[in-house]
């Protein structure tokens, strides 16, 4: 079961607003998702057991800035919501007192 | 010639480029005449390219360079596949995949005018084999989902049968070879995406080895589990387009080569095949398909193969451990989306509120259930119970999978519990959505090999509707895959 508390913390968290009907929604979805994985819970795993997909590692690279084209840098900088020159705009975020 | 798209694959539809009996551009036309008639009922492409045609003209130009050269030395730095199999043909790919300067929504209004800054790397190598780019294809958003009906544009409706699904993620991609709107289509496979579409629309769909193909430019899922693979009219179609899309990628950390993985075999004329009843006899499987199912398994016997019964204890819990993972690194990747760099902006009453009209306005209901029970699943306190349990229990399956692979070179399963469903019938309910993925997640939680191919058809509502079987292999073993599929298909 999740609070409709929790749910307004994960939805902090992950920055989205929600309705009251979305949050109804959600928490009956949740209880359902969460029913059926719990079932994990029975299985009894050596907690000290690391995953692991195939024969992946770590893959180191040497600390070389890749050079751009200009217009690939534009293409970039017009992507943006907001431009300014040649920098994205966003909002003031540390106000005056 | 008259082109009879019904019949040509890839390998047909080459062998007539060489010859000359059309052209590329013809081939290209055709294709777009049936994405024309057909794409306002099925909906499988977002976007028709409109330098398709160019593309072909190009392609005709280098076609007719290598028929009058004959057996002379050909330009290799050109033409770097010596075969240029892919030279010519057209290709529908799915709207995750970067595509430069051209649009990549993911199906999603956070990306409706997102234009992709660079290629992915299987778009590269596509565009250096000659492969024509037809257009972008629906998707559930984010690859979020396994019908289809997850887009924001609109469901894509099954070719075989307008009522019902094509399945999904990658059910646009499906489509459009299903319904002869491209050859081969790009898709790509984090539970099975590519296999459970493929099954719905009779049509061949491989899920290669993790890292046997760059996910560089593929938007990310889960990215331990994304896969980018082909959706073919036949098993060597499938092999021809994994050949030119596979390899290491200096811009894929996790991309791997042909050596990574030791070659075994153990049966000694034909690979051995492992069929797991246990898990198979479990509910929720509709009567016929095990009836499909055990014919296509009489079918290899008949052809030779000996067949054992094999265990993997731990399989029922893959589609548990599935969603504890897929959403914990859904709610990572999906933090990019945040209304400055790129994408949709809704503006707000200061710099965070931004972040929170923005996501809410661009992202669908499954992405936004995903990123909050990732953020649940990951949390203190619930950490340990879930996200760490799930960790040891995927690694139990692969343990699963190695152990049953000493044994067989071959696991056959079904692909689905059942074949197409009626669109709007599992909408409401997402955990019946997630079984869905019963019989593909292994092999993305594994990160082993699975293709699935056609095996006849099963008639509801007086449509036949097509089933597939799927075929598992080793890390790093497709070739066996290929040999089974091909046998099992008659292709020679």
């Amino acid at each position: 079961m999740i609070t409709p508390k929790e749910l307004d913390h994960l939805a902090t968290l992950s920055r989205i607003k929600l309705t009251e009907d979305d949050k109804k929604s959600l928490i009956k979805e949740f209880d359902s998702i969460l029913a059926y994985i719990d079932q994990l819970k029975k299985v009894p795993v050596k907690m000290d057991a690391e995953g692991r997909v195939g024969a992946v590692k770590n893959v180191m690279r040497p600390d070389v800035v890749a050079s751009i084209s200009s217009e690939d840098r534009e293409r970039l900088l017009n992507e943006a919501p907001d431009r300014e020159g040649d920098f994205i705009a966003v909002k003031k975020i540390i106000a005056q007192d | 010639m008259k082109i009879d798209l019904n019949k040509l694959t890839i390998k047909t539809a080459h062998d007539h480029l060489k010859d000359g009996d059309f052209t590329s551009v013809e081939l290209t036309r055709g294709y777009l005449d049936v994405i024309a008639k057909k794409n306002k009922d099925i909906n499988a492409y977002l976007e028709v390219f409109d330098d398709a045609l160019e593309a072909a003209k190009k392609a005709d130009i280098k076609l007719d360079k290598i028929r009058n050269s004959k057996s002379e030395i050909r330009d290799k730095s050109e033409m770097p596949n010596q075969n240029f199999e892919l030279l010519g043909i057209p290709c529908a790919i799915k709207d995750n995949i970067l595509i430069k300067g051209k649009i990549a929504s993911s199906a999603s209004k956070i990306l409706e005018d997102y234009h992709a800054t660079y290629n992915a790397t299987v778009i590269s190598k596509l565009g250096k084999e000659g492969a024509i780019f037809l257009g972008r294809t629906n998707m559930d958003e984010f690859a979020m989902g396994a019908s289809t009906e997850n887009s924001a544009y609109g469901v894509t409706r099954n070719p075989h049968d307008l009522e019902r699904v094509p399945g999904g993620s990658s059910g646009g991609s499906a489509a459009s070879v299903a319904m002869n709107g491209s050859l081969f289509a790009l898709g790509s496979d984090t539970g099975g995406s590519i296999r459970q579409p493929a099954s719905f629309c009779g049509i061949v769909g491989l899920k290669p080895t993790y890292g046997a193909v760059s996910r560089y430019g593929l938007m990310a899922m889960a990215s331990s589990l994304d896969h980018i693979g082909p959706l073919t009219k036949t098993v060597t179609d499938s092999e021809i387009v994994f050949n030119a899309i596979r390899g290491k990628d200096v811009k894929d950390g996790t991309s791997i080569d042909q050596s990574t993985y030791p070659k075994m075999r153990i049966g000694k004329k034909k690979p051995i095949i492992g069929v797991p009843r246990d898990f198979l006899g479990q509910g929720g499987i509709d009567p016929e398909t095990i009836r499909a199912f055990n014919v296509a398994v009489e079918a290899f016997k008949a052809k030779g193969y000996e067949v054992k019964d094999i265990v993997l204890p731990n399989i029922a819990y893959s589609i548990a451990t599935y969603y504890i993972i897929v959403p914990a690194e859904v709610s990572a990747n999906m933090a990019r989306f945040d209304g400055v760099r790129y994408g949709l902006h809704v503006d707000g009453k200061n710099g965070i509120e931004d972040y929170f009209e923005t996501r809410r306005a661009g992202l669908g209901r499954e992405v936004i259930r995903r990123i909050l029970l990732g953020a649940y699943v990951l949390s203190s306190g619930y950490y340990d119970a879930y996200y760490n349990r799930a960790t040891a229990v995927r690694r139990m399956i692969s343990d699963d999978f190695r152990k049953a692979f000493e044994s067989v070179d071959v696991i056959l399963t079904p692909t689905t519990t059942g074949p197409a469903f009626k669109i709007g019938s599992k909408t409401t309910d997402p955990v019946a959505m997630y079984l869905e993925d019963i019989f593909t997640s292994p092999a993305d939680l594994t990160g082993i090999p699975a293709m699935s191919i056609p095996a006849g058809t099963i008639r509801k509502d007086g449509k036949d509707l097509p089933i597939g079987i799927q075929l598992l292999a080793r890390h790093g073993d497709e070739a066996t895959l290929f040999e089974a599929g091909k046998d099992f298909l008659g292709e020679s």
